[in-house]
C-alpha cells in the first residue's frame, strides 16, 4: 500500500487523468488544506494497523463504540472529532468490499430512507436489531428528511460495529454534488457550524460498495442496470473511489430505472440514467444465472412492487415520504433458504418523534 | 386545524370552522374548505394513465388533495385539484426540455437500441383552477346537486390586485397549503404544483403555483393569484392575476446571478430574477341571483 503524504481525496476528473491507479489512497478529507496531526501519514499508517488488530477485540474501543450507537440511537448526533474518528475506520472495512459485495442469507434488505430517522427505528422494530438480522441497505440513507446526519451516522457506526452484518452500497444520493442540493450539506452546516462533518461523509460515500450479490442468486442494486455492463465481472472492475460520475456504467447502477414501455433500452429526455425495460432484465439474470434484482431508488406508495414477471423489485423503505406522501414502505426479509418475506411498514407515530409535526407556519404570502 | 385560531377572533369575525374532521371554515357566505391526502396508490395511478392518456405521470400525485371556495349564495366553486392540472398538462404539450447531460448521453447510447421518451417530464401546466356552479338541490326539487361547469364569465381588468390591503397583518383565521403534484425530476430538479389559501376576518386570498426548476437549465414559475374582499352591500368580486416567469441559467449567469441549483430552492425569495413573459388580470362578479 502506497500513501501518499498530504494527498487529498482526488476528483474524479483527477483520477481519471492519473490512469486511475490502482493504489489504495488514503483520504485527508476533500479541500482540507491543512490537516490535523491525526492525518499525517505515519499515524494513519499506525492508525489503520492498530485497529485492523484490534477490530472485535480491543475492549476499550469497542464500549467506545458501543456508546456512540447508543447515542445515536436516540438520535443525538456524535462530536465532530467523533465523526472524523468512526469515518476512518468504516474506510478501513469499505476499502476492502467487493464492487459486487457477496452477501450471505438470511438478510433484510432496505430500499432508501432519506434522513427519516424515526422512521428508519420502526424499520428497526419490524426487521429487528442489528446485529440480530442481518441488513443490506441498498444507499440513498441522506437527504430530504431531517436528520440525514443521525441516520447516515447511525447506519456506519453499526458497520463499524459488526462488519459482516451489515452491508451498506451507495445511492444516487451519497454524493458531494447531489447533496449540496437536497439537504444532506445544509442539515451538517446547521448542525455542526461548519461542512467537515459533510467532508468527512461524503469521502467515505466513495468507498461504498456498487451492489451486493446475494448467496449468488439476488442481485442487489440502488438504480438499475446499465448498457456497459453485461457481467457482474464488468462491475468488480470499475474503480469506484470517486464522486458519482455524470455518465457511464458507475452512474447508470446508481440512477437508472426499469420502465414497462420500453423493451430495450430507453433514454428519458432529462438524461437521468437510463430507463432499461423486461427483455434487458431477461438477458442479465439470464447471463449473470441470478433469480432476480432487488433494486430501490423509486418511491412506491405500496412500499414494494414487482416488474417483467417477478425480475425485478423495487423496495422502497421510506414511509411517508417527505412527511407528506402518506405512502407505506416495505423491507424484504429473506430466509436462509431465500424465501422471501415483504414486511410492510407506517410511518413513526408523532408522539414517537423528536420534534413537532412539520405544520405550514401561516404566513402572509403575497 | 392545523393553526389553532382564538374562537373570540373567528366569532368577532363571523366565522365558523368545519366540523366532523374537515379543515376549513365558513364566512360571509363563503365555504372554504382544504383536504390533504396521500398521493395516489399504484391502481389509481394506473386509471389516471388511462384517463389521461399518458404512461407518465408525476412520481407524487396527491390525486384527493384539494382546495374549495364555494360561494354558497350563488353556488359557485372555484376549487383546484391534480387531475385538472395534469389534464392541463397533458393539453399544452410543450416539447421536452433537455438537461445538458442528456445530449452527452444519447451521443453514447447506440441509437438502435435507444428510446427518446419525447413527453414533457417537467409537467408544466397552464392550469388557473376549475370552477363550476352547483345548483341547490332544494331550489329545484330535483334532490340531488347538479353541476353546470363553468357559466362563470371573467372579464379583463385594468385593476391591480390590492397589494396594500393584502400586506395589513389582520388575524388569519384559516391557513393551508395543498401540494396538488411533485415531481423531483429524478434528481435533477424540481416541479411542483401547489396551491396556498389564507382567509382574514376582511377577505380571502390564494396562490397558486407552479414551480420548476431543471438544474443547470431553467426555471419556470406559474402564478395564480386570487383575492376577493367581504362585502355585505355588494355581490363579491374575485380579482385574478396570472404572472408566467421564466429564466434559462444561462440568462441569469450573463446577468451575474448565481447558478447553483442550491441558491434556487425558494421560488418566493428568487421570483424577481425571472422575467415576467405573461401577465394577464381578470375580475369576475358573483351573482348571488342564479
Amino acid at each position: 500500500m502506497e500513501i501518499t503524504r498530504n494527498r487529498i481525496w482526488l476528483h474524479s476528473k483527477n483520477l481519471e487523468k492519473q490512469g486511475r491507479a490502482a493504489k489504495i489512497e488514503v483520504p485527508l478529507f476533500f479541500h482540507s488544506t491543512t490537516p490535523s496531526p491525526l492525518w499525517e501519514t505515519s499515524e494513519i499508517q499506525a492508525d489503520l494497523g492498530l485497529n485492523r488488530r484490534r477490530r472485535g477485540s480491543g475492549l476499550g474501543e469497542m464500549s467506545d463504540l458501543d456508546r456512540q450507537i447508543e447515542q445515536l440511537k436516540k438520535c443525538e448526533p456524535l462530536k465532530e472529532s467523533e465523526v472524523k474518528a468512526l469515518c476512518l475506520k468504516a474506510m478501513e472495512i469499505l476499502v476492502e468490499e467487493s464492487n459486487v459485495q457477496r452477501v450471505d442469507a438470511p438478510v433484510t434488505i432496505c430500499g432508501d430512507i432519506h434522513g427519516q430517522f424515526y422512521d428508519m427505528k420502526e424499520l428497526f422494530k419490524v426487521g429487528g436489531d442489528c446485529p440480530k438480522t442481518n441488513y443490506l441497505f441498498l444507499g440513498d440513507f441522506v437527504d430530504r428528511g431531517f436528520y440525514s446526519v443521525e441516520t447516515f451516522l447511525l447506519l456506519l457506526a453499526l458497520k463499524v460495529r459488526y462488519p459482516d452484518r451489515i452491508t451498506l452500497i451507495r445511492g444516487n444520493h451519497e454524493s458531494r454534488q447531489i447533496t449540496q442540493v437536497y439537504g444532506f450539506y445544509d442539515e451538517c452546516l446547521r448542525k455542526y457550524g461548519s461542512v467537515n462533518v459533510w467532508r468527512y461523509c461524503t469521502d467515505i460515500f466513495d468507498y461504498l460498495s456498487l451492489s451486493a450479490l446475494i448467496e449468488n442468486k439476488i442481485f442487489s442494486v440502488h438504480g438499475g442496470l446499465s448498457p456497459a455492463i453485461t457481467t457482474l465481472d464488468q462491475i468488480r472492475t470499475i474503480d469506484r473511489k470517486q464522486e458519482v460520475p455524470h455518465d457511464g456504467a458507475m452512474c447508470d447502477l446508481l440512477w437508472s430505472d426499469p420502465e414497462d414501455i420500453v423493451d430495450g433500452w430507453g433514454l428519458s429526455p432529462r438524461g437521468a440514467g437510463f430507463l432499461f425495460g423486461g427483455s434487458v432484465v431477461s438477458t442479465f439474470n439470464h447471463a449473470n444465472n441470478i433469480d432476480y434484482i432487488c433494486r430501490a431508488h423509486q418511491l412506491v406508495m405500496e412500499g414494494y412492487k414487482w416488474m417483467f414477471n417477478n425480475q425485478i423489485v423495487t423496495v422502497w423503505s421510506a414511509p411517508n415520504y417527505c412527511y407528506r406522501c402518506g405512502n407505506v414502505a416495505a423491507i424484504l426479509e429473506l430466509d436462509e433458504n431465500l424465501n422471501k418475506q415483504f414486511r410492510v411498514f407506517d410511518a413513526a407515530p408523532q408522539e414517537s418523534r423528536g420534534t413537532p409535526a412539520k405544520k405550514p407556519a401561516p404566513d402572509y404570502f403575497l | 386545524m392545523e393553526v389553532e385560531v382564538d374562537e373570540k377572533i373567528l366569532k368577532a369575525a363571523g366565522a365558523e370552522l368545519l366540523t366532523d374532521g374537515r379543515r376549513g371554515l365558513r364566512l360571509h357566505g363563503w365555504e372554504i374548505e382544504s383536504r390533504k391526502r396521500s398521493i395516489l396508490s399504484s391502481s389509481s395511478l394506473q386509471e389516471w394513465e388511462e384517463k389521461l392518456q399518458t404512461s407518465h405521470l408525476p412520481e407524487m400525485i396527491f390525486g384527493e388533495s384539494c382546495l374549495v371556495l364555494k360561494h354558497i349564495g350563488s353556488g359557485t366553486k372555484i376549487h383546484f385539484n391534480a387531475f385538472d392540472a395534469l389534464a392541463g398538462w397533458k393539453k399544452e404539450g410543450l416539447p421536452p426540455v433537455e438537461v445538458p447531460a442528456a445530449a452527452k448521453w444519447k451521443f453514447r447510447s447506440k441509437p438502435s437500441q435507444q428510446v427518446i421518451l419525447d413527453y414533457d417530464y417537467t409537467f408544466t401546466t397552464p392550469y388557473f383552477g376549475s370552477e363550476v356552479t352547483e345548483i341547490d338541490p332544494d331550489k329545484h326539487g330535483s334532490g340531488e346537486v347538479s353541476e353546470i361547469s363553468s357559466g362563470l364569465h371573467w372579464e379583463d381588468t385594468e385593476e391591480k390586485l390590492d397589494l396594500v390591503a393584502l400586506a395589513l397583518k389582520e388575524p388569519i383565521l384559516f391557513y393551508d397549503e395543498v401540494v396538488l403534484y411533485e415531481d423531483e425530476l429524478a434528481d435533477n430538479g424540481v416541479s411542483l404544483l401547489s396551491v396556498k389559501v389564507r382567509v382574514m376576518p376582511s377577505y380571502w386570498f390564494l396562490l397558486l403555483q407552479f414551480w420548476l426548476r431543471v438544474d443547470g437549465v431553467l426555471m419556470r414559475l406559474r402564478d395564480t393569484r386570487m383575492h376577493c374582499v367581504f362585502d355585505k352591500n355588494a355581490d363579491p368580486v374575485i380579482i385574478r392575476e396570472r404572472c408566467w416567469r421564466e429564466s434559462t441559467f444561462q440568462a441569469l449567469s450573463a446577468k451575474g446571478y448565481p447558478t447553483d441549483s442550491a441558491s434556487y430552492a425558494d421560488p418566493s425569495i428568487i421570483s424577481q430574477r425571472l422575467p415576467v413573459i405573461m401577465h394577464k388580470t381578470e375580475k369576475l362578479r358573483i351573482s348571488s341571483n342564479l
